[in-house]
């Protein structure tokens, strides 16, 4: 008997019964929709949380450097470790976009009438901005705009130079140049900041994006040399950015810039800490990994549920089947005759739940993706390839017992059934 | 002088629970030889051992003791495989209980022992017709045996033995089931087999269908009373 028959034979006796053969469909559909929708549901998180953290900046690593050396007046004394870490990064500029402190100033920004002091303003109902809102300033190196996907426009950006010679000069970001100046050119005129004069010298182009096209704050900046708060006040910088080319290379980096920085400062007098949002977001992976395992395991259990339900089907039409099976013996079918067409019955009802499933686990996963990410979640093709094995493969396993027992009914026996 | 016997059992038995006070000898020490061509009544009451006997004859069952040399091979020695191919070519059965299977149409039940010898489709089903067509169903093969009356279903089952053309037919009380007409068509088939050919080895209880065979063996408590060869009308 060849195998074209015993799937014949299967489709006919799960036809005969299709009020049981429904049921028992069910109990194997479920479990493999529900595998298929929890697996696709966490790759998709996976997929959500790596665009959130790529849109976070994933190939940041930050550092922190900070000194305990303090005078008698409560000033840090520590030393500008900036200008070696600038030259170690540059050294290894075929991996590093660039690298600039990260500090924010609280100054007085004007320039003739508009001043940030007094700027007012609201959204209307639609969340639009009226009105003029005051720029954030940052503290940064010449390499700012590198490590924050900026590019000059008007003018130029700012130099090491300006750092080293405490120049009187800053950036204005597109929405910063368009709340000070409007339309006109603002490179060569020179703002008030808590009443300093410095130079405009450059403007950066627009960050928006159509996604982000309500988000005009984050064009809404100025960029000043670092080494101007000795003028406009603060402290030391203590923590910096480093832009990394490829995220793959961040672990590679940190242990790299740890390394220098280890050698750099003296442990007595200071101490360090490199690290990356990529840390996090293994974290996140491994917490993810971990409710995946525990869902999945929910869902495996449901599936052996739906398998030993599968087994006791099997095992009562074997019973009922038991003259069926003597007559077929006694008209020459040979064991493995029996075994093949209980066997591929149980599989093909498995394999229907699995087809079943597989289609409402698809569903599941886009109406669940649309709900939860409002992304639009395909089951990846492994999953679909995994859970249509695994379903007939389940029912191979749970039938082999009650295919073999089928077969192993004496033949004179079984014709004496009822 | 005989020839060796198409079917031979020596000294066979049969028991069930062997040494325990409960023990049975469905057989206890049958020795009969069955030549080419005959037709053979085994006949005796129930619980007489004639149905164990089929069992044994028919490969359904192996013998507790002694040898049953079939077509020269001692069947004892063959594996279950083995006997399932005999059952298979050898040997065409035919139930009181028809025993058709539900689900199936007649012709697919014809189909069946042919499925297991693994003819191709086209041929397979072109057998189960002159099977079906030499009981005079062929037109009804779409049916399902429920549908058929017993007759009928015994007819399905007759084609269902010889559509593998095999030299043995074993049929066991064909007639039980049936009125008088009926059995005596299905009499006529096993007679007309015979004629052609075929060996027939008919199990029955009843005298009146044994005296229409040409040998009967008669069966009491496991042993053979009886063995006798009578001229009959039909040949």
């Amino acid at each position: 008997m060849n195998l074209v028959q015993a799937f014949k034979m299967a489709w006919k006796s799960i036809w005969g019964k299709k009020g049981r053969s429904i049921l028992t469909i069910l109990s194997i559909f479920i479990g493999i929709a529900a595998v298929m929708t929890i697996v696709s549901v966490m790759e998709g998180m996976k997929a959500y949380t790596r665009e959130q953290n790529a849109a976070m900046g994933s190939n940041k690593i930050n550092i922190y450097i900070y000194s305990n050396v303090w005078d008698e007046h409560g000033n840090n004394l520590g030393k500008d470790y900036f200008p070696d870490l600038y030259n170690y990064c540059n050294s290894l500029s075929e991996y590093i976009d660039g690298v600039t402190p990260v500090g924010w100033l609280d100054a007085t920004v004007s320039y003739g009438t508009k001043t940030s002091a007094n700027m007012s303003y609201q959204w209307d109902e639609e969340g639009n901005l009226i009105g003029d809102r005051p720029p954030t300033l940052h503290y940064g190196s010449d390499q700012y705009s590198n490590c924050n996907n900026l590019s000059i426009v008007k003018g130029r950006d700012l130099a090491w130079l300006d750092m080293e010679n405490y120049n009187q000069v800053c950036v204005l970001g597109a929405q910063a140049a368009k709340v000070f100046f409007g339309s006109a050119d603002p490179v060569g005129k020179v703002m008030q900041v808590n009443g300093y004069n410095f130079e405009v010298v450059g403007v950066y182009g627009s960050r928006l994006t159509d996604e982000n096209a309500n988000q005009s704050q984050i064009d809404n900046l100025i960029v000043f040399p670092y080494t101007t708060r000795r003028i406009l006040g603060g402290q030391l910088p203590t923590e910096y950015q480093v832009t990394v080319k490829d995220s793959e290379m961040i672990t590679e980096m940190i242990s790299r810039i740890g390394g220098f920085l280890k050698g750099l400062i003296d442990r007595n007098q200071g101490g360090f800490d490199v690290s990356s949002n990529n840390q996090w977001q293994e974290y996140e992976n491994e917490q993810m990994t971990v409710i995946g395992l525990v869902l999945g395991g929910i869902a495996a259990i449901s599936l052996l549920v739906g398998g030993i339900g599968i087994m006791n089907i099997m095992l009562v039409t074997v019973t009922e089947r038991t003259r069926e099976i003597g007559i077929r013996r006694a008209i020459g079918a040979q064991r493995s005759s029996i075994v093949a067409q209980f066997l591929v019955e149980a599989g093909m009802l498995c394999g229907i739940g699995g087809v079943v499933g597989v289609a409402v686990g698809t569903a599941g996963s886009i109406i669940l993706g649309k709900a939860m990410f409002q992304m639009t979640i395909y089951p990846p093709l492994w999953v679909t390839v995994a859970a249509l094995s695994l379903s007939v493969a389940l029912g191979i396993l749970f039938g082999v017992y009650p295919a073999i027992k089928a077969s192993r009914l004496q033949p004179v026996e079984a014709l004496r059934a009822e | 002088m005989r020839m060796a016997g198409l079917i031979e059992l020596r000294n066979v038995y049969k028991i069930y629970a062997e040494g325990l006070e409960s023990e049975v000898r469905a057989l206890d020490g049958v020795s009969v030889t069955i030549d080419r061509g005959e037709f053979v009544a085994v006949v005796g009451q129930s619980g007489s051992g004639k149905s164990t006997m089929m069992n044994v004859l028919g490969c359904l069952d192996i013998p507790t003791y002694g040898d049953y040399i079939l077509n020269g091979t001692d069947v004892r020695e063959l594996t279950d495989q083995e006997l399932s191919r005999i059952r298979n070519k050898e040997i065409g059965f035919i139930f009181q209980q028809y025993n058709l299977i539900q689900n199936l149409s007649v012709l697919e039940n014809v189909e069946l022992p042919l499925i297991y010898q693994g003819i191709d489709p086209i041929d397979r089903r072109e057998m189960a017709m002159d099977a079906l067509d030499r009981v005079g169903l062929a037109e009804r093969y779409r049916h399902k045996p429920t549908q058929m009356s017993g007759g009928q279903q015994q007819r399905v089952a007759i084609a269902r033995a010889i559509a593998t053309h095999p030299p043995i037919i074993m049929a066991d009380e064909p007639t039980g089931a049936l009125d008088s007409r009926t059995g005596l068509e299905v009499l006529g088939f096993l007679q007309q087999l015979n004629r052609e050919g075929s060996t027939i080895i008919l199990i029955t209880h009843d005298n009146g269908i044994a005296a229409t065979a040409r040998r009967i063996i008669r069966l009491a408590d496991g042993r053979i009373i009886e063995d006798r060869v009578q001229e009959v009308d039909w040949l």
